[in-house]
């Protein structure tokens, strides 16, 4: 009877749990992308729009969330960042615009 | 003698004039008051800064305009006078000034639906610019920055879902109210704004139009407004500027919208940024909406937000600390930039010191 009560509770949580995933299906997909998207970005503007320090500006992007890659070519000011199995890169595109996430 | 007489006028003209300081390629200076009401601001505003930890308050900058000079500058960490610094949030109340514009161009009124001018809003036939501005759209938007980032509306616009089209993801949201009624921050209004002046100053002008119409008068030389990947500014979040740049906008809106001899923005314009927006509610937020710039006004009962602060002052504020303050009956402009990460600077200390250390010398 006891083991009866616990299986259809832990069975009413899994589907709980199924059912927040399914509501939140589209934020959770996009959700592991912010880290090196937002890294990629603030870098990028960090970088080429604000002229810091590239140790400055890896100071200035570091979040709790670690990133596994990041690869900068200075000549082209494009970022690329990869973090919890996502890749983003930002791009600058002049003076006046600063930099974009490329698509 | 009657010639005498004819002088008179012209003299008080020619004095008047020179009573009043405007930058121009650089900003007219005046001596940097000494003691210690200054050491007391700088002792809350430039403590021993703690790069490892990021905790505390960390100022980037520090400008004082005063009558129009200026009066007292401090940068630090690697910040200088010559950095474009990220203005976060204070872009939004450049977005408003820079509607100023084209609201003296009579290009639009408040009381427009903004679907007129965006059609993605067509669902929404009822939302006025004016609401927009009062961030009062009723849609049912998330601003939060790093705590909840799974439902997090900003993130999601700024870095993934909406990044590609920031109005159109906002318009996407669905309304909690109707619009008008109740206030809640959203930078998703702010760049709904921002793709509406498209069609208000028409998208030949509009790439231009934040250089053409705002920072060239103003003499501003190095500004960044990035835009996302449609072309549309991020007004929510993404200008840069100097400090000394930031200043001249400060200038111009003590002024109530005139530069020099030129009005450039409608007083009536600058008095509607400085309206407190009638539904909000004490509680909502730090400080009084008004016209897309915050008012040091207090929502009945409570106090002003500001309490050390006179009761004009009105600001631009960012995340991470940044701020614009303007407090035309001390002729002050002041610019902070910062990197604070945990939230422990007070705008009321800043203002506090800053009053004692600078209005005391402005009174006659």
């Amino acid at each position: 009877m006891k083991r009866k009560v616990f299986f259809t509770l832990v069975l009413a949580l899994f589907v709980a749990l199924l059912a927040w995933v399914w509501r939140e299906r589209v934020a959770l997909r996009a959700f592991p992308d912010i880290i090196s998207a937002y890294t990629a970005k603030e870098y990028c503007s960090c970088r080429y729009v604000m002229q810091q320090p590239a140790e400055y500006c890896r100071g200035y992007v570091k979040q709790s969330v670690p990133i596994s890659d990041f690869f900068e070519s200075a000549e082209a000011k494009r970022i690329t960042v990869s973090g919890l199995g996502r890749s983003n890169s930002a791009r600058w595109v002049g003076e006046r615009l600063g930099c974009r996430l490329e698509p | 003698m009657s010639k005498g007489w004819l002088l008179i006028p012209l003299l008080l003209l020619a004095l008047s004039a020179h009573g009043e300081d405007w930058p121009g390629e650089q900003w007219p200076t005046a001596p940097r008051p000494t003691g210690p009401a200054i050491e007391t601001l700088e002792h809350y505003a430039f403590p021993a800064r703690d790069d490892a930890t990021r905790q505390g308050i960390r100022t980037d900058a520090l400008l004082v305009i005063q009558d129009g000079r200026l009066v007292y500058e401090r940068y630090a960490g690697s910040t200088g006078a010559d950095t474009p610094h990220l203005t976060w949030s204070i872009s939004k109340s450049l977005l408003a000034t820079l509607y100023g514009v084209a609201y003296g161009e009579q290009r639009f009124g408040l009381q427009d639906p903004v679907a007129r001018y965006y059609p993605a809003l067509s669902q929404h036939p009822d939302m006025t610019l004016a609401d927009l501005f009062h961030w009062a759209s009723g849609l049912d938007w998330q601003e939060d920055y790093e705590y909840a980032p799974l439902n997090s509306s900003v993130v999601a616009m700024l870095y993934t879902r909406g990044r590609r089209d920031m109005a159109a993801f906002t318009a996407q949201h669905p309304s909690f109210s109707p619009p008008g009624q109740v206030f809640r921050y959203s930078s998703g209004d702010s760049n709904l704004l921002a793709a509406a002046l498209k069609n208000i100053v028409g998208p030949a002008r509009y790439p231009d139009y934040p250089w053409t119409a705002l920072f060239e008068p103003l003499g501003i030389r190095r500004a960044t407004w990035e835009t996302d990947a449609n072309g549309t500014f991020v007004g929510s979040s993404y200008a840069y500027l100097t400090a000394r740049d930031l200043a001249r906008v400060g200038l111009l809106m003590q002024r109530d919208g005139r530069w020099g001899e030129r009005q450039l923005i409608p007083k009536e314009w600058v008095a509607f940024n400085r309206e407190p927006f009638a539904r909000f509610q004490a509680g909502q937020d730090e400080a009084m909406p008004g016209g897309h710039w915050w008012l040091n006004r207090a929502a009945n009962p409570t106090q002003r937000p500001w309490p050390d602060a006179p009761a004009d002052t009105f600001a631009a504020l960012g995340h991470w600390g940044q701020a614009l303050y303007v407090i035309p009956s001390a002729r002050l402009v002041i610019v902070r930039y910062g990197d604070d990460r945990d939230g422990s600077y007070r705008h009321n200390e800043l203002l506090k010191r800053a009053m004692a250390a600078f209005a005391a010398a402005v009174q006659p």
